[in-house]
């Protein structure tokens, strides 16, 4: 089972159908977490949503807890939560992409796509991650063609993955192949 | 007995101050009237009302066999939890649903169907007594310079990343008392969208040419039709002009993008997974004073969601709030001083057997106490200007404010 935790978003929908193409998904609201079903999920995702990730402090414990003992994904705020939570700054950007689509790039840092693959995307997201950014354990895998802002990140010691874009938009070309990858990884 | 032909009835019942309501259909109208029963809904009793009241309906009304009414905001918002705090109200009801008996169909000809054996005898049908009255100006509840204001203040909270896009309310209001079937008529003369409708009931009235349908539901099948991107038309736009115009705009495609992406959430919520799917999109619709970039979105319902699912899943739609949809509403509704009333709530009907329709009320007049009050929105994303969208919402509005013109 995957369990995906809402932030209120108006696209966890979208992602949990895109989700059920793969296992059961059990969805609930980031402050009404049913343990239980946490503990039978072999995945937890950390769904999109408004707001920073200093604004939901619970999913931030949360993500501490599951760190290494289960395998997670991050989707947009998710992605910035993750990164937050490991020493990254998540600030606002100049162009601001809400509803946009972007073509983006898989690094050489990825292990499971292919370099130089590009991906069409749709993204929806105010502000990005602060670069330069390090970690032992984080990898920023992939990166949007034209401003260079970081999309992807993989984890592989601690199965941790992240998008900023949005993999369950309707402007996202593959986001079923995308979702597998993350499956199987 | 006084028997009249179909024609003169209607007629006749139009100029009295029976209950009436007005929906548009596909060809022509329906009007609904003789209603045995209507139904003041709340939180509470809703439920009630969508799983016992309706569908212990007896039928006997072939044409039409359950409740055609409003869910108004505050409901909408009532139903998903979502508080309003205090604002300017005029204690206008929440949400009322009448059970019709008689129902005509306007078409090349009249028909009448009606499960009263005399409806015809018109004995109470007699001509109103009311003074009807009205003035042709308006006056605006924001200013231009205090539209600003607001609209800075949501571009910041855009760039926090605390929503994507919000749609803030504007209201022109007068004092008036409205012979409400004929300004219907006046308004469908020269704008008769396909939601158009009109609720008469002895101590309000709305009038509304809603474009925007939220959902059908027939069976296990589901659809919505949001619409987000509006075109100014003049003697030199073309539908043509208008697809090009939207297709190249990059301010209305993200902005359509996003209503397109939450609609598919939302719908997704109470359909079954790998059913939900895009059956059109980016398409242009003409109307009167513009057009619109709409986009279909169907899926198949799951067993277990039930119309009340539907109903908060869906409500208050999604394209006339902005996204995402419950941080939104809470920044409108900390920011907007006056209630918006039955704007961008849902007028619609539900049959006793589970099949419903509502439309999303917006391009609508309320007339209640002698006031009248015309609620218009548009959308705040980072693209757009302050002039831009005020501009916009005045085009919205124009339609409705020219009938009150000679």
């Amino acid at each position: 089972m995957i369990y995906l935790i809402d932030h209120q978003d108006s696209f966890t929908y979208n992602l949990a159908h895109l989700l059920e193409n793969f296992d059961d998904v059990f969805v609930s609201n980031y402050f009404d977490i049913n343990d239980n079903k946490l503990n039978q999920s072999s995945m937890v995702v950390f769904s999109p949503g408004p707001g920073e990730p200093k604004d939901y402090p619970k999913s931030n414990i949360l993500y501490k807890k599951l760190k290494g003992k289960k395998k997670l994904l991050g989707i947009c705020l998710g992605f910035q939560q993750i990164l937050y939570n490991e020493k990254g700054i998540i600030t606002q950007q100049r162009k601001i992409y809400h509803g946009f689509q972007s073509k983006i790039k898989v690094l050489k840092t990825s292990k499971l796509f292919k370099e130089n693959k590009c991906f069409t995307v749709g993204r929806y997201h105010s502000l990005k991650l602060n670069e330069p950014y390090y970690s032992k354990e984080i990898k920023i895998t992939m990166r949007c063609v034209n401003s260079k802002v970081a999309m992807a990140i993989e984890d592989h010691i601690n199965k941790i993955f992240g998008f900023q874009f949005h993999p369950d938009s309707f402007l996202t070309k593959n986001g079923k192949k995308l979702i597998q990858k993350i499956i199987s990884a | 007995m006084i028997l009249l032909n179909n024609k003169e009835y209607l007629n006749r019942l139009f100029e009295s101050d029976k209950p009436l309501i007005i929906y548009k259909a596909s060809i022509g109208y329906d009007v609904y009237t003789d209603f045995s029963d209507s139904i003041n809904i709340t939180k509470s009793n809703i439920d009630k009302f969508i799983n016992k009241t309706l569908t212990s309906t007896k039928i006997r009304n072939k044409l039409f066999d359950g409740y055609i009414g409003f869910f108004g905001y505050e409901l909408c918002c009532d139903l998903i939890g979502v508080k309003i705090p205090k604002q300017k109200n005029n204690r206008f009801p929440k949400s009322i649903f009448y059970k019709p008996q008689t129902i005509i169909k306007i078409r090349k000809n009249i028909t009448i169907e009606s499960i009263l054996p005399n409806f015809k005898y018109v004995k109470d049908l007699i001509k109103t007594n009311k003074n009807f009255f009205y003035e042709n100006k308006f006056n605006v509840n924001l200013s231009f310079k205090q539209y600003s204001k607001l609209f800075k203040k949501f571009s910041l909270k855009i760039r926090q990343g605390k929503t994507y896009q919000i749609k803030l309310c504007q209201k022109y209001r007068n004092i008036s008392n409205l012979d409400s079937v004929k300004f219907f008529w006046r308004l469908m003369k020269v704008n008769s969208s396909p939601e158009s409708f009109l609720i008469k009931d002895k101590n309000y009235s709305i009038i509304s040419c809603s474009p925007e349908t939220l959902l059908e539901k027939n069976n296990n099948k589901i659809f919505t039709k949001p619409i987000a991107g509006t075109y100014k038309k003049t003697s030199k736009t073309s539908l043509n002009k208008a697809k090009i115009f939207f297709d190249k705009n990059e301010k209305e495609n993200k902005e359509h993008n996003m209503i397109v992406d939450m609609e598919r959430n939302d719908i997704s919520k109470i359909c079954k997974a790998g059913t939900v799917k895009i059956t059109k999109l980016k398409f242009v619709e003409e109307y009167k004073d513009l057009y619109h970039y709409v986009t279909k979105i169907t899926g198949i319902l799951k067993k277990s969601s039930t119309n009340l699912d539907i109903i908060k899943a869906m409500m208050p739609g999604g394209s006339v709030i902005g996204c995402p949809k419950i941080n939104t509403l809470n920044l409108l509704n900390s920011l907007e001083k006056d209630s918006r009333n039955i704007f961008t709530g849902s007028f619609g009907y539900i049959k006793s057997n589970g099949d419903m329709h509502f439309n999303i009320i917006i391009r609508a007049l309320v007339n209640y106490h002698d006031i009248c009050e015309i609620s218009v929105a548009s959308g705040i994303i980072l693209d757009s200007t302050a002039k831009k969208e005020y501009q916009e919402n005045y085009i919205k509005a124009k339609s409705l404010l020219d009938i009150f013109k000679k």
